[in-house]
């Protein structure tokens, strides 16, 4: 139904997205409040909750698509705080690809949730979490204005640290919980002061004014807003600075990593860039800073990659890698190579991820990679799904990675940042050294289950990272630890291998590939001089080698004949000598505990217990004792002796006289 | 219309003196009844003052008033002399000084 | 007279309480609630009731006896009536009928401050309404033997303090009255009130010393923490909800229309005082193992950055100081009540003592993330609102650098809450607890109203923006 046009799209109202939007809270809401009395039910009401969200996603698919120009789509107005302040909905191309991904690949984890957690004492609340948090990802892309996209940021953050502390008796979750809250606090206030500044610029909220008047931002104010929202995405996708908090949240459940930092919160920051592309293509300084920062951000999280031994750990560097790429590519403007990267990746980095939750499910919680090996014998389907996965991410041609991959180093090249593209090559060669190392270290050579920790160079197996720690408390399982089918947890990861190798082509054919046809008309060109095009084939094929260099030196370093007869021996050498600055990650933990933490407590406690107390209430006490000396003064008047009384009657009298006299002789 | 038997400056000084003395008298003396005796010597100096002026503008009003001052000071040292009698009636010493239960 | 009624009822219910026996404590706390929700009824039900003014001093100034709405109190009158319909509900005292006459005396006495549209009528009534409050902390806070001497000490220093307060107010509405002749101006944007420059300056000086003690903005806050603790928990959600409004409530309707000249000149100082409150409170919160000085201290925080609202003198942040002063007012009676949950069952309120409380009572580990959520400024929940709009004044308005100062304590916000939150609901349970029960149907039913509150407002509050009558018109339009 369409009633007026709008500088968004088409205006009307669509019950069906509100069906989209709204089901998961009701879901979430509806199993938050009577979940315990569902009981496994759960499980199923929360995933059709998303399953019903996405079907309906694909019904308004030709709503989104309806017009060709610029970011626009169908547009449905919800309320209005103020003038300037509207909230609305709007369901256009790029909210389109984000809300599939979230409820497609939402779905399948919900299901793959049931038989991860079946057992779970809190299996309710899980689902509830789950639900809210599909509802609070929903809010963040479907809104048609910054307001509402910090409320759903905000959600979202939220919805994280409820998963990742969902085991709240572990406390290294509640910590990571903590940690990610509240550097993701720091995203929400810079994004809360670019909303400041756009309403002081263009006196409204709404995404569609403001990128109709870009104009009134003057380039040094335009850079700030930029800056600003930057702040959020970098706290958002994990990239430096404010990335510390990913490996953390490794420690929620392995469908939370799947679902929230690795396919969709974590891809939050990608598409508030994508979505401010009008901003972002005016703004030459902030295209540069976003992309060294990309670009920086995946080679620290490649190499962080390789000094991990914890699958989930490796899994998160990585993550934070992959995010790199996106945040390059949309930041030197080529939103639509962001973009299909962001799309391959959540196929293909869910699909690592949940294949690594079989292999951690059916080893009774062990997430230490040397105490694995030789699974691809034991567990040939999480093989399979684990291959594929890898060779998606490495980018190995005709896999989904490649494609996206591919496209975002040559439009880097193309956009004039030669630099860049070189560390995203190089970037790509250690991606396939460590995550083939992944897989030779956890399905080649014997099973290292058996052995004695230490000899591995494990020092602290109670630390995060081992069956010791990880995982599953007596606490919160039920006696009786049910075990669901098996097909709850493989299904999905079958049904994943298809876009994981697949989902590339459609941008197959260059310029005239289905994505770019379909993205063409949507973001605004950027031109910039000094750009370099490489022929496609080129750099494929230069792409490709440096992967092959990557994997050779993996094989000969972790699957060669030889190396697998002596791994426990050689894990251990490796082990110990693993450089401090790579097992500290660069300090960054340590630097933020120094520089922000420890002082903040410190000045906390100065506050509270010097200067309060003693100082103000010092004054305070001043006064009231100057107040109870001045009492002291008067009552020493009060000698109760009658001649010291009759005295003061007389100097009193005395003084009126002397008044009158002197009165008197003045006149 | 007599006489002054000496300038009308020298009664008021002697006035003055008199009074001058019972304020001392009162400040400086710790029996009550050289007390009332010093309060006494103040009235009488008053009404000297009082007779003095009235003489000097031949007003009858300082006369009639010192009669009242007489009987004031007659109904004060009555009640002065109840008031010493009662509050010093278990005292060791009768002293001034040590009737200070008031002292704050 | 239904505006004289919410002001004097109250205190008149509130004091022949005292003629019903001790022992009738149901009736009596059941007295308490019935007469909050007629309270909260008669604001919603009639919003649009005006009272006569009556006459009744003339000599120094002429005064009226004369109550009345106004935007702001409004809903600051709503706000009071359903934080204490749920502290009332929430929680019991020993003593219940002397406990529930006291609060109603502060209902009726806060009632009285803010519907006062006469200058004379609200400074007596702000010297009223803390009597009530000093009576509660001695008569039920906790025992002597705390580290500042316990409640006796806290109970007369904030007496005294905010006497002293209320004494400079009192002057300082004399000289108004002498001044200008009348005092029954408030909300009267016809009052024509012109204060010369040098009388100006010294009334300001009486209603800014006043209001800067009651709020309390930094440096005159040293009671509240004392106090805050010291009050027992339905009190002291009524206290930190709405009390501490009314110094921003007098800046607002005294201070904007008739001392704008005045205030202008104290914007820098205020603006000091506002950031430092803000820094201070949040990094003291940081660093206090009392959970009620938490949230004592983040107070002291967020009424800071009400300050800096007010005096950046921007329409957008005067409407966002509106809508945070009741979202404060929410999240507040909401932590202060749920907190109070927990110190009834555990009997301790020390992070040192507490811990992995969620584990065995849910309900209440719910009900206090609803309100640290709030209370930390979480986007869609009603404190986010008003943070928004006012530092979106305060930028709009020139001022970058207090505007990025005030985005500082939302991460700190964040951290002191969930450090609250998490020591005592998270980690591994500690066996020296006593094992209680979980919230029950009551508990959760009072801390009802407050979140719904809380999510209503966050989503939407175009109720409190909407300028209606003419006293919002006069406020802002005197902000140019």
């Amino acid at each position: 139904m369409i009633v007026s046009a709008h500088p968004l799209g088409l205006e009307g109202s669509y019950p069906l997205l509100f069906l989209i939007w709204l089901l998961p809270l009701a879901g979430a809401l509806l199993l938050w409040a009577f979940g315990p009395r569902f009981k496994s039910f759960a499980g199923p009401i929360g995933s059709t909750m998303v399953g019903v969200a996405f079907l309906a996603t694909l019904a308004e698919w030709h709503d989104a698509t309806a017009i060709s120009g610029g970011l626009a789509g169908a547009h449905q107005t919800l309320f209005t705080w103020m003038p300037g302040f509207t909230f609305g909905l709007l369901f256009d191309r790029l909210a389109l690809i984000w809300t599939l991904v979230i409820t497609g690949v939402g779905f399948l984890i919900h299901v793959y949730s049931m038989g991860y957690l079946a057992g779970d004492k809190a299996f309710a609340r899980f689902f509830a979490y789950l639900n809210f948090f599909i509802f609070a990802m929903l809010t963040l892309v479907l809104s048609d204005n910054f307001g509402g996209l910090l409320v759903g940021w905000g959600l979202v953050g939220l919805a994280s640290y409820f998963l990742i502390g969902f085991w709240f008796f572990k406390p290294t979750a509640v910590a990571a919980a903590r940690k990610a809250f509240v550097i993701n606090v720091v995203g929400d206030i810079g994004i809360l002061f670019a909303i400041v500044v756009i309403v002081a610029h263009v006196g409204s909220i709404s995404y569609g004014d403001t990128f109709l008047q870009i104009g009134a931002f003057s380039p040094h104010d335009l850079f700030i807003v930029c800056l600003a929202l930057f702040i959020g995405c970098a706290a958002k996708s994990a990239q430096v600075p404010l990335h510390t908090w990913l490996p953390d949240a490794m420690e929620g459940p392995t469908p939370v990593s799947a679902l929230i930092h690795a396919a969709t919160m974590v891809t939050a920051g990608v598409y508030l860039i994508a979505r401010c592309a009008p901003l972002w293509t005016a703004s030459a300084d902030a295209r540069e800073l976003v992309g060294v920062i990309g670009a920086v951000t995946a080679i620290a999280g490649a190499v962080l990659g390789v000094a991990q031994w914890d699958i989930k750990r490796i899994l998160a560097y990585s993550t934070m890698s992959q995010i790199g790429y996106m945040i390059m590519a949309v930041g030197v403007g080529a939103f639509d190579s962001g973009v299909l990267h962001f799309l391959t990746h959540a196929c293909f980095k869910a699909q690592l991820f949940l294949g690594a939750g079989i292999i951690i499910h059916n080893l009774n919680n062990e997430q230490d990679v040397r105490l694995m090996g030789g699974l691809r014998k034991t567990m040939p389907f999480a093989f399979i799904a684990m291959l594929t996965g890898v060779l998606a991410i490495c980018g190995v041609p005709g896999f989904s990675g490649s494609f996206s991959k591919d496209a975002i180093l040559t439009a880097t090249l193309a956009h004039g940042h030669p630099w860049l593209y070189a560390i995203g090559v190089l970037t790509a060669g250690i991606t396939a050294y460590y995550m083939f190392r992944l897989l030779f270290v956890v399905f080649f050579g014997p099973y290292r289950g058996n052995v004695d920790p230490s000899d591995l160079g494990i020092r602290h197996p109670e630390l995060a990272g081992t069956a010791a720690s990880s995982g599953h408390h007596p606490e919160e399982t039920d006696a009786h630890h049910a075990h669901a089918p098996a097909w709850l947890m493989s299904g999905p990861v079958a049904i994943l291998i298809v876009p994981t190798v697949l989902i590339g082509w459609i941008a197959f054919g260059g310029e005239g590939s289905p994505w770019k046809t379909f993205w063409d008309p949507v973001f605004p060109k950027v031109s910039e001089a000094g750009g370099f095009v490489m022929p496609e084939l080129a750099g494929t094929v230069l792409v490709f080698a440096v992967v092959l260099v990557g994997f050779a030196l993996a094989y000969l370093q972790y699957a060669a004949p030889k190396v697998l007869a002596r791994s426990v021996p050689r894990l251990r050498t490796e082990s110990v000598r693993m450089p401090p600055v790579l097992a500290n990650a660069y300090y960054f933990d340590a630097a933020i505990d120094a520089l922000f933490v420890r002082p903040s407590i410190l000045l906390g406690r100065f506050f509270g217990s010097f200067v309060d107390p003693l100082v103000i209430e010092g004054v305070v006490h001043e006064t009231a004792h100057t107040a109870s000396w001045l009492g002291h003064l008067f009552r020493s008047f009060q000698t109760g002796l009658v001649r010291v009384y009759a005295l003061s009657i007389v100097l009193g009298a005395a003084c009126f006289a002397i008044y009158y006299v002197v009165i008197g002789a003045a006149r | 219309m007599t006489q002054w038997l000496a300038p009308m400056e020298s009664y008021i000084a002697l006035s003055a003196v008199m009074f001058f003395l019972g304020v001392v008298g009162v400040i400086a003396r710790r029996n009550p009844l050289i007390v009332l005796m010093s309060i006494e010597l103040m009235f009488n100096a008053a009404n000297l003052a009082l007779v003095t002026f009235a003489k000097l503008w031949a007003n009858n009003a300082g006369h009639i008033f010192a009669f009242l001052v007489v009987t004031v000071a007659a109904a004060e040292a009555a009640i002065g002399l109840a008031i010493v009698v009662v509050a010093f009636r278990r005292a060791q010493y009768v002293d001034v000084d040590e009737a200070s239960v008031l002292k704050g | 007279m239904i505006v004289t009624a919410l002001v004097l009822g109250p205190i008149l219910i509130g004091l022949a309480l005292y003629a019903l026996p001790k022992s009738a404590e149901a009736f009596a706390r059941g007295a308490g609630i019935v007469v909050a929700m007629l309270a909260a009824l008669g604001v919603i039900v009639f919003p649009h009731a005006s009272d006569a003014s009556v006459h009744w001093l003339s000599r120094p100034f002429d005064a009226a006896f004369h109550f009345g709405y106004g935007p702001f109190s409004y809903w600051i009158v709503l706000l009071l009536s359903l934080v204490t319909l749920s502290a009332l509900t929430a929680l019991r005292v020993p003593r219940v009928r002397d406990f529930t006459a006291q609060m109603l005396l502060l209902l009726g006495a806060m009632d009285g401050v803010f519907l006062a549209k006469d200058l004379f009528l609200f400074a007596l009534f702000w010297d009223l309404m803390l009597l009530p409050v000093f009576l509660i902390m001695l008569g039920w806070g906790s025992p002597s033997h705390g580290p500042a001497g316990g409640r006796g000490t806290a109970a007369w220093r904030y007496l005294i303090y905010n006497l002293a307060g209320g004494l400079c107010l009192l002057l300082a509405t004399a000289a108004f009255g002498v001044v200008h002749g009348s005092t029954d101006v408030i909300g009267d944007p016809h009052a024509g009130v012109a204060i010369g420059e040098v009388w100006g300056a010294w009334i300001f000086a009486g209603f800014a010393f006043a209001f800067l003690v009651k709020t309390p903005v930094f440096p005159f806050h040293t009671w509240m923490p004392d106090t805050y603790t010291e009050l027992p928990p339905p009190a002291v959600a009524v206290v930190a909800a709405v009390q501490s409004k009314a110094g921003l409530y007098g800046f607002i309707v005294i201070g904007l229309p008739f001392l704008g000249a005045q205030m202008h000149d104290a914007q820098l100082l205020m603006f000091v005082l506002g950031i430092a409150g803000l820094l201070y409170g949040a990094f003291a919160a940081l660093a206090q193992t009392d959970v009620k000085r938490i949230v004592a201290y983040s107070s002291l925080s967020h009424l800071g950055l009400m300050v800096l609202g007010i005096f950046s003198f921007d329409p957008t942040a005067l409407k966002g100081v509106l809508v945070y002063i009741v979202a404060h007012g929410l999240f507040n009676g909401a932590l202060f009540l749920s907190l109070g949950y927990l110190e009834a069952r555990e009997e301790t309120r020390s992070l040192t003592r507490l811990g992995g409380l969620g584990a065995t009572n849910p309900r209440l580990a719910g009900a206090l993330i609803i309100a640290v959520l709030a209370g930390l400024g979480l986007p869609g929940l009603a404190g986010f609102a008003g943070e928004l709009l006012i530092i979106t004044g305060l930028y709009h308005g020139g001022f970058v650098v207090p505007s990025l100062f005030a985005l500082i304590p939302i991460v700190i916000a964040a951290a002191y809450m969930l450090r609250l939150y998490q020591t005592a609901m998270n980690g591994p349970q500690r066996l020296d607890l006593p094992q209680r029960k979980d919230l029950t149907w009551i508990e959760g039913l009072a801390l009802v109203p407050l979140v719904a509150g809380l999510v209503l407002l966050g989503v939407n509050p175009a109720p409190l923006l909407t300028s209606n009558g003419t006293e919002t018109v006069s406020v802002v339009s005197s902000l140019r």
